[in-house]
C-alpha cells in the first residue's frame, strides 16, 4: 500500500514539475518581451517629451493608463477570492487553482503600482507622494493599501509554496544549477517537520483571514478615488460594492482562462478537469450576475432621474460618442458570458474559455467607460479651447505603454509558472491521499 | 458690337451702383449713442456727475465702451471744463468737479451740467445736459434708535429745510441697503424731516456691533442723488469663524484630523503588524530547519 502511494506521489511530481518552455512557450515568451519593448520605448518617449506625447489634456487628465490601473487592480483581487474565500469555506476543489489564483495577483498588483507611475509623467513625483502627500487624500489611501496587498500576495504566494521548494530542490538535474539556487536561497531550510507545517499552516490562516479585507480597502480605495468627487457617473455611494463585484467577475474570468491555457500547455487534464471549468462556470455566471445588478443600479437609476449634469454623460454612453463601446462592454463584458455560462453544455472547458476572455476583455473596456467618459463632462462648459480637447482617443505610445503593462503582467504569470509549481505538488499529494482515506 | 457695348455699361452702372450703395451703408452703418448725466454729493462733500453711455442693440440698450466725452459746468467753453473721460466697459466713466471751478460753483445756487460726444467712425455724435439744485442732508439719530433725516436746499445764501421730499433711510450691508423697517420709503415733512424706528435689532455689524446707517434721496429731478452715512453700535458683535489654522479634511498635511489619524494609523499598524509578525514566523521557520 505504502509502495504505490509512493508510486502515485512520484507520478504527482513529475506531473507537476515546472517545465522548460517548449517552441510555443518560447514563441509566447518572445511575443510577450517584444510587446514589453515596444512599450518600454514608448514611455522613453514619454520620459524624453513629457506626457504632451499621450492624449491626455486639460480636461481628459485620466485616460487608458488609469482604465488599466483599475483593471490591474480589478484583477488582482482574484487571489484573495480563490485562494483566502475558498480556503476558509473550507473548499477544496479550488486546491490547484489557488496557485494560478496568487500568480495572476502578485503579477497584476505589479503592474497596477508601475502603470501609476507612469501616469504620472515623471517617475520623481512618485516621491513627492510621501513629501507633500495628505493623509486625507483617497490617493494616499491607495498608495498605503496597493503596497499592503503587494505584500500579503507575496506571503501568500510564498508560504504555500515552501514545501513545494522542498520537492524542487530533489530535482537539481531537471531544473538546472540557476534555478536549484535560486530555490536553495528561498526555501533550503524547509525540512516538512510538523512545527514547520503547524507554524506555516498558522501563517497561511492568518494571511487569509487578513488578506479579505485588504483586498475589499484596495478595490473600494480605488473607486473612491472616483466617489470622492461630485462628478457625473462617479458620484455614487454605490461605487466601492460596484467595483468589488466587477473585480471578483474579471478576477474569476482571468482564472479560467488561466486554467484552461495552462492545462492545454502543461498537458494538466488529470489536475485541472471539467468539473474545475463546471464549478469556475458556475462563479462566473454568479459574479456576472452580481456585477450585472450594480450595474443596473450605476446607470438605470440616474438615467431614470436624468439630472442635468447627468444627462450628457449618460446619453454619451446609451446612445452618443461611447455607445457603441458601452454596449460592447456590457453585452461582451456580462450579457453574453451569462447566457452561455447558465447552460450546462456553457460550461464546459472550451465555451468557459471563451467566456472567461469575454468577461477580461470587456472588464478592460468597462474600466476605461467608468474613468474617461466623465472627465469629458466637466460641470462647467469647455469654451476656447482647441478641438481635441473635447475628444479623447490614446495616442501610439499610451496604446504600446498600456498593451506593454498587459504583456509585462503576462510575462511575470509565465516566468513564475516557468520557475514554480502551477498546481501546488504537496497539498495536490495530501489531498489525494485523504480523498483515498 | 453695339450689343457688346451695351453689356460693358450695363455692367459698369452695376459696378458703380453697388459702389455708391456701399458708400451709402458706410453712413447707415454709424450707431446713434444715449448719453445720461448723474448727479451725486455723499456726505456733504465733494459733488461728482455720472455719465452712462449706451446704445441700441436689435431692440436691447447695451453700454458702450471708450466712448470719450467732454462735461463742462453751466456752459461748453474752455474754461468750464470739468473734465475729460472716456468710458468703460460698463459704459460709464465719474469726473468730481473741479478746484478749479470753486469760484463758478459757489456764484450760483442752481447749476447746468453739459456732457458732449464728438462723434467718431462707429457712432453719431451726442450730447446731454442735467440741472440740480444745491441741496444736502443730514442724519440724527437718538438714544431710543430712532433715526431722523433732514433735507436742505440753498435758497439765496442759507440752508432752507425743504418738505416733500421721497428719501429711503437704510442700514449699509454687503451688495444693497437693507432698510431699517418695514417702510421703504420716506417724505420730509414741513420742518424737512422724517423719522424712522430702527427695528433691526439683531443685524450683525463688525467686531464691535457698528453698522453704517444711511439716508439718501435717489434720482431727484431738482436735487440729484444725495447721500449721508452715520455709524451706530446697533448691530450685534460680529464673532469671525476661520477654519484656516483647524485639523479638516482639506486642511494641509500637518492639519489631518485627529479622529483620520487614529484610525489611519490603527488600521495601518495592526495590519503590518500582522504581516512584521508572519515574517518573524519565516524566520522561526527558517531556525527549525536548520535545527
Amino acid at each position: 500500500m505504502e509502495n504505490s502511494n509512493s508510486i502515485a506521489n512520484e507520478k504527482i511530481i513529475q506531473d507537476l514539475l515546472p517545465q522548460k518552455f517548449g517552441r510555443s512557450g518560447k514563441i509566447w515568451t518572445g511575443i510577450l518581451v517584444a510587446f514589453c519593448l515596444v512599450g518600454l520605448f514608448a514611455y522613453y518617449r514619454q520620459l524624453r517629451y513629457g506626457l504632451i506625447v499621450t492624449s491626455m489634456r486639460d480636461y481628459v487628465s485620466w485616460g487608458i493608463y488609469i482604465s488599466n490601473f483599475v483593471f490591474f487592480v480589478a484583477i488582482s483581487l482574484v487571489g484573495s477570492l480563490i485562494t483566502a474565500v475558498f480556503r476558509l469555506a473550507d473548499v477544496h476543489w479550488s486546491t490547484p487553482l489557488t496557485r494560478i489564483a496568487e500568480i495572476i495577483a502578485v503579477a497584476a498588483i505589479i503592474f497596477a503600482s508601475l502603470i501609476i507611475i507612469v501616469d504620472m509623467g515623471s517617475p520623481e513625483r512618485f516621491y513627492n507622494l510621501f513629501i507633500h502627500g495628505r493623509l486625507q487624500s483617497p490617493i494616499i489611501w491607495d498608495v498605503i493599501v496597493i503596497t499592503t496587498y503587494f505584500f500579503i500576495s507575496i506571503l501568500l504566494l510564498y508560504f504555500p509554496l515552501l514545501p513545494d521548494i522542498q520537492i524542487l530542490l530533489r530535482f537539481k538535474e531537471k531544473s538546472g544549477t540557476r534555478l536549484h539556487k535560486f530555490y536553495s536561497f528561498i526555501g533550503s531550510f524547509w525540512k516538512g517537520t510538523p512545527e514547520q507545517f503547524k507554524l506555516s499552516e498558522k501563517a497561511i490562516n492568518i494571511l487569509c483571514i487578513t488578506i479579505i479585507p485588504v483586498a475589499f480597502s484596495i478595490h473600494t480605495v480605488t473607486s473612491w478615488l472616483f466617489a470622492t468627487t461630485y462628478r457625473p457617473g462617479w458620484d455614487s455611494t454605490n461605487f466601492g460594492a460596484y467595483f468589488i463585484s466587477g473585480a471578483f467577475l474579471v478576477g474569476a474570468g482571468g482564472v479560467v482562462v488561466a486554467m484552461y491555457v495552462f492545462k492545454k500547455a502543461y498537458h494538466l487534464e488529470k489536475y485541472i478537469t471539467p468539473d474545475h471549468f463546471e464549478k469556475m462556470g458556475r462563479i462566473v455566471v454568479l459574479l456576472a450576475l452580481l456585477y450585472l445588478y450594480f450595474n443596473v443600479n450605476e446607470y438605470l437609476v440616474p438615467a431614470f432621474k436624468m439630472k442635468k449634469s447627468e444627462e450628457a454623460h449618460l446619453n454619451g454612453l446609451f446612445t452618443g460618442e461611447f455607445a457603441p463601446l458601452f454596449w460592447f462592454a456590457i453585452s461582451v463584458g456580462m450579457l453574453i458570458p451569462i447566457v452561455i455560462l447558465l447552460f450546462k453544455k456553457g460550461r464546459r472547458p472550451l465555451p468557459v474559455f471563451i467566456a472567461g476572455i469575454m468577461v477580461v476583455v470587456g472588464a478592460w473596456f468597462k474600466r476605461y467607460l467608468i474613468v474617461t467618459p466623465t472627465l469629458l463632462h466637466p460641470f462647467l462648459p469647455m469654451t476656447n479651447v482647441p478641438d481635441n480637447y473635447r475628444h479623447y482617443f490614446p495616442s501610439w505610445e499610451e496604446w504600446a505603454i498600456a498593451l506593454g503593462s498587459l504583456a509585462g503582467a503576462m510575462l511575470v504569470i509565465t516566468i513564475l509558472s516557468r520557475i514554480f509549481p502551477i498546481i501546488p505538488i504537496q497539498e495536490t499529494i495530501t489531498e489525494q491521499h485523504e480523498t483515498a482515506e | 458690337m453695339k450689343l457688346l457695348n451695351k453689356n460693358i455699361i450695363g455692367f459698369l452702372s452695376i459696378i458703380l451702383l453697388l459702389s455708391s450703395y456701399d458708400a451709402l451703408s458706410q453712413d447707415a452703418q454709424k450707431g446713434d449713442l444715449s448719453v445720461g448725466l448723474n448727479y451725486f454729493i455723499n456726505n456733504n462733500k465733494i459733488p461728482y456727475l455720472l455719465v452712462k453711455v449706451k446704445t441700441k442693440v436689435d431692440g436691447k440698450f447695451k453700454p458702450v465702451s471708450d466712448i470719450p466725452l467732454n462735461l463742462f459746468l453751466d456752459k461748453d467753453s474752455a474754461g468750464t471744463l470739468i473734465g475729460k473721460v472716456v468710458t468703460n466697459e460698463k459704459g460709464e466713466a465719474t469726473a468730481i468737479i473741479p478746484p478749479t471751478l470753486k469760484n463758478q460753483w459757489n456764484s450760483s445756487i442752481k447749476h447746468s451740467f453739459l456732457a458732449s460726444f464728438d462723434g467718431n467712425k462707429k457712432y453719431e455724435s451726442a450730447k446731454a445736459d442735467l440741472t440740480v439744485g444745491k441741496a444736502k442732508i443730514l442724519i440724527d439719530t437718538t438714544s431710543d434708535r430712532k433715526i431722523t433725516a433732514t433735507v436742505f436746499e440753498m435758497k439765496d445764501t442759507s440752508w432752507i429745510p425743504v418738505k416733500g421730499v421721497e428719501l429711503k433711510i437704510a442700514v449699509r450691508r454687503l451688495d444693497a441697503d437693507l432698510s431699517v423697517n418695514e417702510t421703504a420709503s420716506f417724505t420730509t415733512d414741513s420742518t424737512g424731516q422724517a423719522s424712522a424706528d430702527f427695528k433691526r435689532d439683531s443685524i450683525p455689524g463688525d467686531i464691535k456691533g457698528n453698522i453704517v446707517l444711511v439716508a439718501k434721496i435717489e434720482d431727484n429731478d431738482q436735487y440729484g442723488n444725495l447721500l449721508i452715512e452715520k455709524t451706530v453700535p446697533w448691530g450685534s458683535k460680529f464673532a469671525a469663524v476661520n477654519n484656516f489654522d483647524r485639523r479638516t479634511l482639506f486642511a494641509t498635511r500637518d492639519k489631518t484630523p485627529i479622529w483620520l489619524l487614529f484610525m489611519a494609523y490603527s488600521i495601518v499598524i495592526t495590519v503590518w503588524g500582522i504581516l512584521i509578525s508572519l515574517v518573524i514566523s519565516i524566520f522561526k521557520i527558517k531556525k527549525l530547519g536548520e535545527a
